[in-house]
């Protein structure tokens, strides 16, 4: 199964709110969807998800337009909400309903979430008593309940205690080892990081990156070195302005070109007394900084 | 079609399970049907005292102890008893006293409240009257016109040598008359179409209200952020008027229902109460223009309302984002009542109403009840408001969908229309 974005354009009135966006995640893995506020991202999930047309483009399951009637999407919205007066069951057999299901298989369905996430206590309360966390699982279930074929969690970890977080992380991973597309959209790189295989960073409505996320990893410019060392002063001294202090008191040497990082590695390993030395392999949050942060709309403009 | 039903289905039972709506609607049920039951209820206590007799003669000197009392002074007129048994004719429930004590002293006494009020003749055909404060219906004055006219006249007619048998014949002869009517009788259609008129007006404003607070609450609980994922907008907005309308004709078909019934039951204590039967007495084509024009005006609105409540982002700001809606409609309604109350109901004004739609429910029913219109001109009513509410429709079901992912500041009219009109 391949979900695909092809050349998505949208615009609301004068404003452009994504440019040729394009990006594919896969059955069976994770898929992380980053941007920065405002970037475009929750239009893109719109978009994906039929709220409302682009104006170009298209989105392709398998390479064929998806069919909505047939493919059930789940999806845990960012800004969270259900009936806060209503009983939980009444609301989340609605919701079932309205994805498609018949309300006895709706009632079986939700049964059982409601007691793989520990909620079945509360079925027949009204979701106003619930604590937050305990709201969002319940708010969870209105995006699984229907057995979706492709599943939208955006931040799905925020307001959750570290135990619900690993429920939920345990629940995420069963649902793509059932070979479900799952996308996930956060700020929260090391979550990312965690489950991603896969990632595709929006700015101003711009894919700036799109790929497998070792691969984005291992293709990153090495072009920079970590040096740690009792004495950063005299390498400093001898490098100047390529020379800049990295995280724990460590050296970032950038190098003019990824060519060159043997023989520097060799030259400083040689030259000074150092600890350790290293290519510096980029986490996600710095990749994320850099494509997606102030320097990279600075550049684009 | 599925996804209505559902939507249908779930606003609907939160009508039924809303506890304010059941009770209110059980409240007015109830209401009605003790006010229906009443006089039978007031018959159980009475059945075993005795009636109370009520022939009091009018015509008694002496002042009745409860009865407010009317001096009059005619000065040394001849007919002076002539006047008095006159006016005590005149003015049943009152005792009517003849007086000759001077004019600041009856003041005093009226002021007092002792007296009501009093008549200073001068002559027949000129009098003061006294009275402490005139209310609006006072009509004594008129009365008493009358009353000297007619005293002038026989005095006169006696002078000129008729006896006062003759005299009195000639001013007592009786008009005969007939009555064929052709059209309506507005008197008989009055009060039930007044009840209609107010039944429509309060059902389309509080349920036109109610969908807007709910497709409001829906965004400010962020509950349409899963709903617009998980249903067409169009099924979001059809389902909870369609819904709405449901509830509200029920409330009206329990209302009214228990109404007609209660009065069968009851009916011979209503026996002779003209109000209650012409009430009772309505037309069936008249109920059914009734249902109609409920319908056609209630979505109408509904629409409207539910464009706007899906424009608002906070409950706050409903009240005033729904004022255009409600304030057309309120004028509607005042043009209508002010056409219904002088009984003009085919003015110029009416017949422009009766064919806008978003006036024309209350104003073409109005004139179905209490003219006669060509058939034409109510289907023309009709067809036009048809057409308005699936125009409105539409156009809400547009807003609707833009208005719903907009939070924040409500957009400027010219931004909605732009947006729509793109969509």
């Amino acid at each position: 199964m391949l979900l695909e974005l092809r050349d998505i354009n949208k615009s609301f009135g004068e404003k452009k709110v994504l440019e040729g966006v394009s990006f594919c995640a896969e059955g069976g893995k994770a898929f992380g969807l980053l941007g920065r506020n405002g970037a475009g991202k929750t239009t893109a999930i719109r978009i994906l998800m039929n709220v409302f047309p682009a104006n170009g483009g298209e989105v392709l399951l398998d390479g064929r337009p998806i069919e909505y009637e047939k493919v059930g999407i789940g999806y845990l919205p960012e800004e969270r909400g259900l009936y806060p007066k209503k009983i939980i069951i009444d609301q989340l057999v609605y919701f079932a309903q309205l994805k498609g299901m018949t309300r006895r298989d709706a009632v079986k369905a939700i049964d059982f979430w409601l007691d793989r996430l520990g909620m079945t206590e509360y079925r027949g309360k009204r979701l106003d008593t619930l604590s937050k966390g305990n709201q969002q699982k319940i708010q969870l279930i209105t995006a699984l309940a229907h057995d979706p074929k492709i599943v939208i969690l955006d931040e799905p970890f925020s307001g959750l205690d570290p135990v619900n977080a690993m429920l939920l992380k345990d629940v995420v991973k069963e649902e793509i080892g059932r070979g479900k597309i799952v996308l996930f959209s956060s700020h929260q790189m090391s979550y990312i990081e965690e489950f991603c295989d896969s990632i595709a960073i929006i700015n101003s409505g711009h894919v700036v990156l799109h790929g497998d996320l070792r691969d984005i990893k291992r293709n990153y410019v090495r072009d920079r070195l970590i040096v740690r060392t009792e004495y950063p002063e005299k390498i400093k001294a001898d490098f100047g302005e390529s020379c800049t202090d990295a995280e724990n008191g460590a050296l970032m040497i950038r190098l003019a070109g990824a060519d060159e990082k043997s023989a520097v590695m060799k030259r400083i390993a040689e030259n000074y007394d150092i600890d350790e030395i290293k290519v510096f392999e980029p986490s996600l949050n710095d990749i994320f900084v850099e494509y997606a942060g102030d320097a990279a709309k600075e550049d684009k403009a | 079609m599925k996804q209505f039903l559902t939507i249908f289905s779930f606003e609907f039972k939160n009508y039924l399970k809303n506890k304010v709506f059941v009770g209110v609607t059980l409240f007015l049920v109830l209401a009605i049907a003790v006010t229906m039951f009443f006089p039978s209820i007031i018959g159980l206590f009475d059945a075993g005292e005795d009636e109370p007799s009520s022939d009091i003669d009018i015509g008694e000197q002496n002042p009745d102890e409860d009865m407010p009392v009317i001096l009059i002074n005619s000065g040394s007129s001849e007919y002076a008893e002539l006047i008095r048994t006159s006016f005590a004719a005149a003015f049943a429930g009152y005792s009517v006293v003849n007086t000759d004590e001077d004019i600041d002293s009856v003041k005093g006494k009226i002021s007092s409240g002792e007296v009501e009020c009093a008549f200073v003749m001068d002559s027949l055909t000129s009098y003061t009257y006294y009275v402490n404060n005139i209310s609006i219906y006072d009509s004594n004055t008129l009365v008493a016109d009358e009353i000297l006219q007619n005293l002038y006249v026989m005095t006169a007619m006696m002078e000129s040598g008729l006896s006062a048998e003759q005299a009195g014949d000639i001013m007592s002869v009786q008009i005969e008359s007939k009555t064929e009517k052709l059209g309506v009788d507005q008197m008989q259609n009055y009060f039930y179409t007044y009840i209609m008129i107010f039944a429509l007006y309060m059902v389309i404003l509080l349920y036109g209200q109610m969908v807007a607070t709910n497709v409001a609450s829906e965004k400010s609980s962020r509950a349409m952020e899963v709903l617009v994922t998980s249903a067409k907008p169009n099924s979001m907005m059809f389902g909870k008027v369609m819904a709405s309308c449901l509830a509200g004709l029920l409330q009206l078909v329990a209302i009214f229902g228990t109404s007609v019934i209660c009065f069968n039951l009851n009916k011979s204590y209503w026996g002779d109460n003209m109000i209650i039967n012409s009430i009772f007495n309505m037309p069936p084509v008249l109920l059914a223009y009734m249902l109609l024009f409920f319908l056609l005006g209630f979505l109408l609105y509904a629409f409207m309302y539910g464009a706007v409540g899906s424009m608002a982002s906070k409950l706050e700001d409903i009240n005033t984002s729904s004022m255009p809606i409600t304030l057309i409609f309120i004028a509607g309604f005042v043009v209508v009542m002010i056409g219904f109350a002088s009984g003009s109901v085919d003015s110029i004004l009416m017949k422009v109403c009766s064919f806008i739609p978003f006036t024309s429910p209350m104003a073409m029913f109005t004139r179905i009840a209490m003219s006669t219109v060509p058939w034409y001109e109510i289907l023309i009513s009709i067809a036009l408001l048809a057409a308005g509410v699936v125009g409105v429709g539409v156009v809400s079901a547009k807003i609707y969908r833009v208005g719903v992912l907009l939070y924040g500041t409500p957009p400027k009219l010219g931004a909605i229309i732009k947006a729509v009109w793109k969509s």
